[in-house]
């Protein structure tokens, strides 16, 4: 499958954040995007997701020739695109399980699968029968993130700072989960990062440097070495 | 056609005149039913209420059970109450379930007087066909849930019922009401918690929709004694809970959970009053409902500390789920402290469902209706971790099926 994000223009609150950014990738494909703080990265990602609030007024994102912005929130991710949170939220009295049943995986050994799920990311088994990210930590609520997209298999899962809240070990086990789903079912990762790290363990097929709401920079792996030396200012859009 | 008045009369005419029975009764004449200019009434659909349609009844009447009923039973020990008579109880080692006709409050206060000016329960102390009371010997842990099913064929039900749970014991019961169509149900409760025991009381509501329901339920904790409640009521025309814990001693704790569902022109009307008379003593409630259609939801809480009662800590959460434009909730939460050194909290909130949680929920592909229903039902499913687990699972499908019906349109 292709995703193809075309001179995307987003308000938020009356202001133009996203000012015409272009970004195409294939099923099983690492992107990632880097950026300084206000660059428009989390707003691509929640706006790609139907968040309320965030409001499309140009351009297109399409995923196999599918017009996107004309479905609604569940309908893009039943298409093939499902975001993870940067700071999941909790839904008091709902079950994981539930939660995945209702977003449509099959029920058959869906609580096994979840189980597997959450011990390649090292997640407690136990946790996944709290309700949704009720009393989990800031890095649990991240490896139970990763363990609903093991479970739904997008063709494309967009991780909004998915290394923030987590310590060294739990980032390798998340970035080799990753890295494997791109083989398991081809699955593409746009990830949203601020660190290198994330990039240890999952190779990027191109990174994109975001400033100012548009794209400014495209490279292969040897671009998160530029800017981790030279930092985003050589990057840096006018206003 | 006889009146409630005249039924009343040859109800009580095997009685002497200085009968607590028919005390009761003219003290009831004297008080009056309540009315909607009475603010604690306000919202009681009492226009038109009149005693006259209810008729009496001196003996149970055997109705059909349903199929929730039959489930709960196999998951206890049964005591079966049918039109406020105890018809059936378990042989049980270190419990007696019996009935007297002797007139006590475990409060210790005279009857008349605790409920004097509760006209309801006036009349069940007139007419509650006796006192079940169900009796825990001290040191005894029963090991399964004692299940109370407790039915209304008739057009009346006055139960009465004494729980008492010695020292050093613990129960778990649950209530289940069904039937009721047409009725007024008229619980009384009381539930003794000796020192260092330990009650949980699950009191499920589920009458017919035509059913007047007005509930009292007071429980006095001695030192050290736990009591976990929870009510819920889903059923009734009118579902009126007033539900009061005193902790008379130190080191008694009392935890209320209570959860209604509004349907139709239903009201819901529950009350607390979370009493601290010793030092030491702890206080959770949390009252959570929705409301669909064009019912309404009453919550009034009242925390009362007394002075002497030092570091006590009383917490009182109220949550409302608007799910209709012309649904209504109203929270009253009030507080009576006497004493400085005490923590004390509360909070209440009245809204539609949460726009965030349910595009988290959409985003993942669950569709809008359905994520809806997740969140009601998580917002129901919530007050469930506070019932014993046997039951939980049972009761929280039931109320699913009760909220499928449940349109979301605010």
């Amino acid at each position: 499958m292709r995703l193809v994000i075309d001179d995307l223009r987003v308000e938020v609150a009356g202001k133009e954040v996203l000012r015409g950014l272009d970004l195409a990738m294939d099923s099983g494909e690492v992107h990632v995007i880097m950026g300084p703080n206000g660059s428009g990265k989390s707003t691509l990602a929640h706006a790609l997701a139907a968040r309320p609030g965030y409001v499309v007024t140009g351009g297109s994102v399409t995923l196999d020739g599918v017009d996107l912005l004309a479905l609604s929130a569940s309908e893009r991710a039943r298409a093939g695109l499902i975001l993870a949170l940067q700071q999941p939220l909790e839904i008091p009295g709902v079950r994981p399980l539930d939660l995945l049943a209702a977003a449509g995986a099959a029920p058959e050994g869906l609580r096994a699968r979840m189980a597997d799920e959450a011990a390649q990311v090292g997640l407690r088994n136990e946790l996944l029968d709290r309700f949704v990210n009720v009393d989990l930590s800031g890095g649990e609520r991240k490896r139970a993130e990763v363990v609903q997209i093991g479970v739904l298999r997008p063709a494309f899962a967009v991780f909004d700072e998915i290394d923030s809240g987590l310590d060294v070990d739990a980032l390798g086990a998340v970035a080799r989960r990753l890295d494997a789903a791109t083989r398991e079912w081809g699955c593409g990762i746009l990830a949203i990062t601020h660190f290198r790290r994330l990039l240890h363990e999952l190779t990027p097929t191109m990174i994109h440097v975001v400033s100012a709401g548009r794209v400014v920079a495209t490279g292969g792996p040897e671009l998160a070495e530029v800017l981790e030396r030279d930092g985003y200012e050589p990057f840096r859009a006018l206003p | 056609m006889t009146t409630f008045s005249d039924a009343a009369d040859s109800f009580l005419a095997p009685y002497g005149a200085n009968d607590v029975r028919r005390r009761a009764w003219s003290q009831f004449q004297g008080v009056g039913l309540p009315t909607t200019s009475d603010e604690v009434w306000r919202y009681a659909p009492l226009e038109g209420f009149t005693l006259d349609r209810f008729r009496l009844v001196t003996s149970p009447h055997a109705g059909p059970q349903s199929d929730f009923a039959r489930h709960l039973a196999a998951r206890g020990d049964v005591v079966r109450v049918v039109d406020g008579f105890l018809v059936e109880s378990p042989a049980l080692e270190g419990v007696t379930i019996t009935t007297t006709d002797a007139e006590s409050s475990l409060t210790g206060e005279a009857p008349l007087e605790r409920y004097a000016g509760d006209a309801f329960a006036l009349l069940n102390a007139a007419f509650a066909p006796a006192t079940v009371v169900v009796s825990v010997a001290a040191g005894v842990a029963l090991a399964r849930p004692l299940i109370i099913l407790n039915v209304t064929n008739s057009s009346t039900s006055f139960t009465r019922l004494h729980v008492e749970v010695g020292r050093g014991a613990s129960a778990a019961i649950v209530e289940y009401l069904e039937g009721g169509e047409d009725a007024l149900v008229v619980p009384l409760s009381e539930f003794q918690v000796g020192e260092n025991a330990s009650l949980q009381m699950v009191t499920y509501q589920r009458l017919a929709p035509s059913a007047w329901h007005v509930a009292r339920s007071t429980g006095v904790l001695e030192r050290d004694a736990r009591l976990r409640q929870a009510v819920v009521g889903i059923g009734a025309h009118y579902d009126r809970s007033r539900n009061d814990a005193i902790m008379r001693a130190s080191g008694a704790s009392n935890e209320l959970r209570t959860t209604y569902l509004g349907t139709g022109e239903q009201v819901h009307d529950f009350r607390t009053r979370q009493f601290h008379v010793a030092p030491r003593t702890q206080s959770t409630l949390l009252a959570k409902g929705a409301v669909a259609d064009h019912s309404r939801s009453i919550y009034t809480g009242l925390i009362e500390i007394e002075r002497g009662a030092k570091r006590t800590d009383a917490r009182q959460t109220n949550r409302n789920l608007l799910l209709a434009p012309s649904a209504h909730a109203d929270s009253v939460p009030n507080l009576e402290i006497r004493e400085n050194d005490v923590i004390c909290a509360h909070a209440s909130s009245v809204g539609p469902l949460d726009e965030m949680q349910r595009w988290y929920l959409e985003s993942r592909g669950v569709e809008r209706g359905v994520a809806e229903r997740l969140m009601i039902q998580g917002f129901f499913n919530e007050m469930m971790v506070a019932l014993p687990a046997d039951v939980a699972a049972l009761v929280e499908a039931d109320v699913h099926t009760a909220l499928d019906t449940v349109e979301v349109s605010a």
